[in-house]
């Protein structure tokens, strides 16, 4: 009997084993496993998608409202389809699916920043917050908020609400040539110098952004501040329109780096000897990560830790090999942002809460635990 | 390093929260004094606004209002639909609501174009730190409800009561000079200059305020705080501006305060923070606990 | 006439042609006007003590540092290739690879199957392949970052002979190997099994230029030694000429002594002592 139990488990062991690529593992061949979880977890983003369309204060059909989006899209019009609430369409057209496509778009552009940092950089630890793209944006973002209504009024007056995400992505991106600047001579970058240029430029803008506290007035200063914690309230088709082409790009063009950040595994000098154009490869992660980073920071404030969380979770399950990583990243980063995001505004609902809370929250206790865990292995 | 941005932002923004709504001017969103008579389903948005609409009897209309709107007690009992500065569309919408009103500076923007996209009517209640500025409120108040017989008799009453309030003030609180605080994080004092809720209830109760040499809510380097000289120092109460130190004992240990007169004769008022910078109703209260208070430490 | 050319012409293209190199590190030179060549089908010893430009001059060779001077793999200047065509002639085995992120074995060694070959199961067999080459069979699911650091060593060599799997294939042009102290971290066993893999390669077509400090595995596996001392060339030809025990002395400013085995064994250098 416990024999028959026995071989029958076996059996079913091995059928799962074989479904999950389990039985190549031995062999050293993830990639079965990852292509399986990242099946898993396109899957999973759907379904994601699909509650978080579907919970929120109003309970609205979600099912029988999604089958009229498409030839409302297409027809571009502004007529509620027939037999539909109102409220109901406006609800899912206007509030919850600009904030499930904004969400998905930095879940991802996010978690793949990460991962792509973190392999430039050859440690688990990097983020674009490290070389100082966030607090550049977060500069840009500050510099528009106070200024905006004085000194910067006529350029206000000509960008209207684009002016502060706009800010944000020239900030991160002027931080990222001044650290380029600096961290790199004769076409060499170095990264050591470059990670301790994002520190000390972090510190300057972060500086400057006092600073601007000093001057702001209540208003601006409450701005500051809802704008520092990072939240996707506030989601609207136009936010989607201007963050969508540069998150859409990155996350297009990252899988080309995805072999060199392999070799980068090894070192600069190895992944040079087995054929890759380091410079060139760490050329395009920095301008990628950085507009996408921009890009983010822009339209949702300072979301943290999804770029630190998301990579390492991955790399435990499917391990780091980033043809896979980098996609099943951008679906991992995306499911979390959406489902934090689900969270933060039906915890508390009717009023809801800045998301960068809820990822803190879940972030920061992760953040320490690789820190120990990382310390443990290498002395850290 | 948004964390850093955010860090140094809530040293002295975070504490302001809590005062937000009392506090701040802005720009008109939506034409004021739009009728909505037949409303039933209205949401409050504003602490002053809550207070006005009670005052008015009209709170049976009311279905839910914001984080600020605390007073009267039985307003504590509808829903919350957050902080008035970051309203949740989708949460305002799920109340069903047929009106919002809201008083100036509400948002953000995003928001209330949504809400105005779905077919919820807009009012805009004007903001103002003076006693015609509460009057104002009221009318306006009163118009939008479809009440205005109401809301003038009650702006009578109030202004009426206001200018007693005055009268009796004015007497006892010449010349005294306040310091209004708002925080007190990591020693750093939190002052409000002119064009503030705390201006406005110091220039109705007759004192005067010590640092009216600036626009809105500044950090006092030590000289500043001595060369103000205040005689009094005014914080609202411990509930609300969430600061732990803020003891009168732990106050004047600042070495700066301690060198003012308040600091040596040790003159702390602290006062309900919706009363004191609401401006609404019960400002009339307001100017006399205050002027009271003045009185007593003055003397 | 023609023979002669296509001798010439193949002599020129296959080797490792090294005139007048000199390269620096802010005013110091580390390497000057240094000469040699090397030829496919032999291994070339670069000795020396330590501090004597070794590792430099290898790096110039591998296209990591600039130089002055010539370096020509296959008659083409290094500084003039990039990467991908540098990668396609020479395999480079560093002293040490630390990874940063917890890849498997079968992963390391899968860096160097780069190309049009990345069909899945020929991947598993040319893995499987390099691992027993080293003498590693079986560890492809072992996480390279708990390995010993000789089992380390041994699974970078897999990964760099799949990078240069045919000492020469069919396009004629011989494969290099590249190997700083390939050996440095090993135990006696797998030092030889290493050094007799890199004879292989030679034996096969291959050229090889390994970084050497155990002067009797030099002795045992160079055709070619080139002897460094100070940046530049103390002594350079054939294994038989340049081992010698006064030559070694002098390069190594310690006495040293060359036994020889009855029997008619390698030569094994040892210290004289102070006797």
């Amino acid at each position: 009997m416990a024999l028959l139990s026995e071989t029958t488990m076996a059996g079913r062991n091995g059928r799962l084993s074989a479904l999950l690529g389990l039985a190549d593992l031995k062999h050293g061949d993830r990639a079965p496993l990852a292509r399986a979880v990242i099946v898993l977890l396109a899957a999973f983003t759907c379904l994601v998608v699909l509650a978080s369309l579907a919970i929120g204060p109003i309970s609205i059909p979600v099912l029988e409202l999604l089958p009229h989006v498409p030839s409302y899209i297409v027809g571009a019009g502004e007529q509620v389809p027939d037999g539909v609430s109102a409220r109901d369409w406006i609800v899912l057209m206007d509030i919850r699916l600009p904030r499930v496509t904004l969400g998905a778009l930095i879940g991802a552009a996010l978690a793949v920043s990460g991962a792509v940092m973190q392999g430039l950089f050859r440690n688990p630890l990097a983020d674009p917050g490290i070389v100082g793209v966030s607090a550049g944006a977060g500069l840009g973002a500050a510099v528009f908020i106070v200024l905006g209504n004085s000194l910067l009024a006529p350029v206000m007056a000509l960008l209207g609400i684009y002016a502060v995400p706009l800010a944000a992505f020239g900030g991160g991106l002027v931080t990222t040539l001044i650290l380029y600047r600096i961290g790199t001579r004769g076409g060499i970058t170095s990264v050591a110098t470059l990670l301790l240029a994002g520190i000390a430029l972090g510190a300057l803008t972060g500086a400057i952004t006092g600073l601007l506290v000093y001057v702001a007035d209540d208003q601006e200063l409450r701005d500051l501040q809802f704008w520092g914690l990072g939240s996707l309230a506030g989601s609207n088709w136009q936010k989607v329109a201007s963050a969508a082409p540069i998150i859409l790009a990155m996350l297009v063009s990252v899988p080309f780096l995805a072999r060199g950040l392999n070799a980068l595994t090894l070192g600069e000098a190895a992944a040079s000897h087995i054929g890759i154009k380091v410079q060139r490869l760490k050329n395009l992660s920095i301008l990628l990560v950085a507009a996408a980073t921009g890009a983010c920071v822009a339209v949702s404030g300072g979301i943290g830790f999804v770029g630190i969380v998301v990579p390492h979770l991955l790399r435990l399950t499917i391990g780091p090999d980033h043809r896979f990583m980098l996609p099943a990243a951008a679906l991992l980063g995306a499911c979390l942002l959406i489902a934090a995001d689900t969270l933060a505004r039906t915890i508390v609902a009717p009023a809801e809460m800045p998301i960068g809370i809820i990822t803190a929250f879940a972030g920061a206790p992760f953040f320490l635990w690789i820190l120990l865990r990382k310390r443990g292995l290498t002395g850290l | 390093m948004i964390g850093s941005v955010s860090r140094i932002c809530s040293v002295s923004a975070a504490v302001i929260l809590t005062a937000a709504a009392l506090v701040l001017p802005g720009k008109p969103l939506f034409a004021e004094g739009t009728n909505h008579p037949d409303s039933r389903q209205i949401v409050t948005i504003g602490g002053s606004v809550t207070e006005i609409v009670y005052a008015l009897g009209e709170d049976n209309r009311l279905i839910a209002r914001d984080s600020t709107s605390i007073y009267p007690a039985e307003a504590s009992s509808l829903p919350d639909v957050g902080y008035m500065r970051a309203l949740s569309p989708e949460g305002v919408l799920s109340v069903n609501p047929d009106l919002i009103l809201m008083l100036e500076g509400s948002g953000p923007q995003e928001a209330l174009d949504v809400l105005h996209k779905s077919g919820v009517a807009l009012a805009d209640v004007p903001e103002a730190y003076t006693a015609e500025g509460i009057l104002r409120k009221v009318r306006v108040v009163g118009e939008v409800l479809g009440v205005s017989p109401k809301a003038d008799a009650l702006a009578a009453k109030l202004e009426e009561d206001l200018a007693e309030a005055q009268r009796a003030a004015e007497s006892r609180t010449e010349g005294v000079r306040v310091l209004f605080v708002l925080s007190t994080k990591a020693g750093r004092i939190l002052a409000a200059g002119s064009d503030t809720a705390a201006n406005g209830i110091l220039t109705l109760a007759g004192a005067e305020n010590a640092t009216s040499g600036f626009s809105g809510y500044k950090i006092l380097s030590d000289e500043a705080i001595i060369s103000a000289a205040p005689d009094v120092v005014l914080m609202m109460d411990r509930h609300g501006d969430g600061d732990e130190d803020a003891s009168g004992e732990a106050l004047f240990n600042h070495p700066a305060l301690a060198q003012t007169p308040a600091g040596k004769n040790k003159r702390l008022v602290r006062m309900n923070g919706q009363l004191l910078l609401g401006f609404g109703p019960r400002t009339a209260e307001a100017v006399r606990e205050l002027s009271n208070h003045l009185a007593d430490t003055a003397s | 006439m023609l023979h002669s050319t296509i001798e010439t012409g193949t002599a020129l293209t296959a080797d490792l042609v090294v005139e007048q190199v000199s390269v620096s590190a802010g005013k110091t030179w580390i390497v000057q006007d240094l000469s040699f060549h090397a030829k496919a089908g032999e291994v070339l010893a670069i000795i020396g003590p330590s501090g004597s430009g070794k590792t430099t001059m290898m790096k110039a060779m591998t296209g990591d540092m600039p130089y002055s001077g010539g370096i020509a793999l296959a008659g083409l200047e290094v500084s003039g290739l990039s990467p991908e065509v540098l990668a396609a002639m020479r395999g480079v085995l560093p002293q040490a690879s630390q990874i940063s992120f917890p890849l498997n074995v079968a992963e390391v060694v899968g860096l160097g199957v780069t190309g049009g070959r990345r069909d899945r199961h020929f991947r598993a067999r040319r893995i499987a392949e390099a691992l027993a080459k080293v003498g590693l069979s079986g560890f492809e699911g072992r996480s390279y970052q708990d390995l010993s650091g000789g089992e380390q060593q041994r699974v970078q060599l897999a990964r760099v002979l799949c990078q240069v799997w045919e000492p020469i294939p069919q396009d004629g042009l011989p494969r290099w190997l590249f190997l700083d102290e390939p050996v440095s971290s090993l135990d006696i066993k797998h030092q030889v099994q290493i050094m007799r893999l890199a004879a292989d390669y030679a034996k096969r077509g291959g050229g090889v230029v390994a970084v050497m400090h155990d002067l009797n595995l030099t002795a045992a596996f160079a055709d070619r030694v080139l002897v460094m001392q100070g940046g530049r060339r103390l002594a350079f030809g054939a294994r038989d000429e340049v081992m010698q025990a006064g030559l070694l002395s002098k390069a190594y400013d310690f006495p040293l002594e060359i036994l020889t085995r009855p029997g008619g064994g390698r030569p094994v250098i040892v210290p004289l002592d102070n006797g």
